[in-house]
This record gives structure tokens, sequence and C-alpha cells, in this order.
């Protein structure tokens, strides 16, 4: 399927029972519904399942024609997305008669994630001023310890974010300078 | 390369800023932005692309972060989430001016000094490191402390400590006021016995 064709395009195909528009679909949306999984639900085998969940849920809803606006088609994924994981949160579980019915065909492509290296990465942050790596290893480590940055340093929240924000990009740039 | 609505290959005209996509992925947004991004990122593959890097980079810091590899002083509340997840956490405790004798064992996870020192009135203080004969080897320039806090809380490199032959190391808590001039807040001396195998000493 061309690149050129448009969500829209594409809804009104699915509609008249287009197959291929359906594969292209899956194409176009899964990888964008499995980082929203991976933001979400801090599982790649969770972002996966919500890939399948939100693809099966998004063909139904177009073959259904229940999409009244077809130039809304990723809106109507984002929402199919933030419901699934609302729904998942409330443990409902109702995929897998739909998972019955559609199979392995919706499998999502699996764009290959940016490789780090990881002892650069180490030099890089012992690099950084003692704040900045302060708060880098509060941050990362844990939820809780990110929120405690803070009163580590005994700064507010605010300046933790601005030390946050120059120690990334100092890391960035060393990332890709020894690069 | 982005498909911007489903349509035609294009390059981001409107990228969202670095900072952004990582205060995203560590759901540090407000939910009003955090809705904006995602709308973004559904209609734009060159962002999706942009957040599987601070993805990568951030899962990178993660486990560096947790891997008790670092020197760097941190908050009390790392050490205990070290504790409470398992992690075989070695600590000692320093008066100012107190000698410990120290080591530290193959499976140990993370190593932790907790050093005493008033803090109070410090502007700036940073952390020395010295031979046995009070060289400084090293330093830690503004080391971040609370103003009321009564400690400083130092994750040693566990790297550093498990390939460090039995020597001593002097730490110093220094205030440093404006003019540059050094006040001794705390000394404290480790006496580090080796027991992991490994060479018997090594330069500084």
């Amino acid at each position: 399927m061309n690149v050129d064709v448009s969500d829209a395009e594409l809804a009104q195909r699915i509609v008249s029972g287009d197959a291929a528009a359906e594969a292209e679909v899956c194409h176009r949306m899964g990888p964008r519904i499995r980082l929203y999984g991976l933001r979400h639900l801090r599982s790649a085998a969770a972002a996966d399942d919500l890939v399948q969940q939100v693809l099966l849920k998004t063909l139904e809803a177009l073959r259904a024609g229940r999409l009244r606006d077809a130039d809304k088609l990723a809106p109507f994924v984002l929402g199919t997305c933030r419901m699934t994981v609302l729904d998942q949160r409330r443990g409902a579980r109702r995929q897998e008669q739909l998972l019955e019915e559609f199979g392995a065909v919706l499998v999502p492509e699996q764009r290959e994630m940016p490789h780090l290296d990881g002892e650069r990465l180490a030099r890089c942050v012992q690099a950084l001023k003692e704040r900045e790596r302060t708060v880098v290893v509060m941050t990362f480590y844990d939820e809780d310890t990110a929120a405690e940055s803070g009163r580590v340093l005994g700064i507010s929240e605010a300046n933790v974010r601005v030390i946050r924000h120059r120690a990334i990009r100092q890391l960035r740039a060393c990332m890709e300078t020894v690069s | 390369m982005t498909r911007q609505n489903g349509g035609a290959p294009l390059e981001c005209a409107t990228p969202l800023e670095p900072a952004v996509l990582m205060e995203y992925w560590l759901a540090l947004l407000p939910a009003v932005e955090e809705a904006a991004v995602e709308e973004h990122l559904f209609g734009c593959d060159d962002c999706g692309d942009r957040l599987r890097e601070t993805i990568e980079l951030s899962e990178g810091l993660r486990s560096l972060a947790r891997s008790g590899s670092l020197r760097v002083v941190v908050g009390d509340g790392l050490v205990r989430h070290a504790v409470d997840a398992g992690l075989r956490v070695r600590e000692y405790a320093f008066a100012p001016g107190q000698t410990v004798a120290c080591t530290v064992s193959a499976d140990d996870e993370l190593l932790v000094a907790r050093l005493a020192a008033d803090l109070s009135g410090a502007a700036r203080v940073d952390l020395s490191f010295c031979d046995p004969l009070g060289v400084e080897r090293q330093r830690m320039t503004d080391i971040p402390v609370g103003s009321e806090a009564g400690s400083v809380v130092l994750q040693e490199s566990l790297t550093f400590a498990k390939g460090s032959p039995s020597t001593t190391m002097i730490a110093r808590l220094l205030a440093i006021d404006p003019k540059g001039d050094e006040r001794l807040l705390g000394e404290y001396t480790f006496q580090h016995t080796r027991t992991i195998p490994g060479p018997p000493e090594w330069e500084w």
C-alpha cells in the first residue's frame, strides 16, 4: 500500500472490505500504539498486547463504519488506546474472543529500538557536575526518588527540572560526541 | 521521515523538544501537556522515532542509576528503596574524625557511606579524597546538600571499591566560601580491607 494514501482514504476502503487497507492501518498505527503502551504500561509485553487490542477494536469500528469522520482515524486510535488502558486498569478482560476471531494477523510490526552504548553513557554521566549527576541518578532510579531530588539538593522542583534538562542535554551531546 | 496525518512522507514541522519527550516518558508532564504530546505522536512518526531514542536513553540511565557503579551523592530515599527492593546494601556511618574499617564483598549491590557533619551555613561544599599522606587525589566540587541535612550520603562506586586493594583513603568535607577559602567540616578515614582477589596495590 502506498504511503501517500491518507488515513481517511484507508478508513473508507476498509468499510468496503479492502484487506490491504486494513493491513496498512495496522502497519501505520501499530508502532504508535506500542509507544503509547510502553509509556503507560511500562512493559514491552503489555504494550504488544495493547497493540493487538486497539487494532482489533479499530478494525471492528472501521468495518462497521462507526468512524464518523474518516479524517479522525489517528485521534480515534489514540482515544481507543486511552479507553483500553483504562479498561485494563479496571480489570476488564474481553479481548480473547476478538483475538480468536482475528488471529495472529494483527501482530504488530516491531520497530527496532536504537542501541545505546552503556559504557559510553557511564563515562558521560560521570563527567556531569555533581548536582547534575545526583539529579540524574535520583530521577531515573525510581519515581519516588525522583520526587526526593529537590530535598536532597535543597532546591525547588522547578530548579530540579532546570538541572535535569541541562544534564540530559549534555548527556545527549556527550553521546553524540563520543559516538 | 514521517507521515503527518497519514499522508505523504513529511519532515516534522513542529518536532517535540527532547526535554518534553523525556518528561513525557517519565510521566512528569501535566495532564493537558501529556494529552497534547500524545495527539502529536499519533500523527508523527518522526517524533515517535525521537521518543524511541528517549526511551533508550532513559532505560540506559535507569540501569546505570541502579547499577551502584557511580560515585555520586544521593538521598536517603534511594538507600531505603534499595533496601526495600532486596538489594544487598553495605552502609558505613562516619562521625567527623572517625576511622572505620570497611570492605566490600562480591555480592554487594550498593555501597554507601554516611558522612555526618554540620553543614549549616555552608554555601558550597566540596568532598575531597586524599591518600594516606593527606594528598588530595580527587575532588567532588559543589556537591548537593540540603541546608538542613546533618550528613552527606555518598554512594561509592562498586566497580572502584571491588577493584580496590587494601588501603586507607581519607575523605574531607570542606565548606568553600565565596573567596574560595576552605573550612574543614569533617574528616573521615576509610580503612579498606580487600576481600576480593585482585592486584595487591595500585597507583592513585
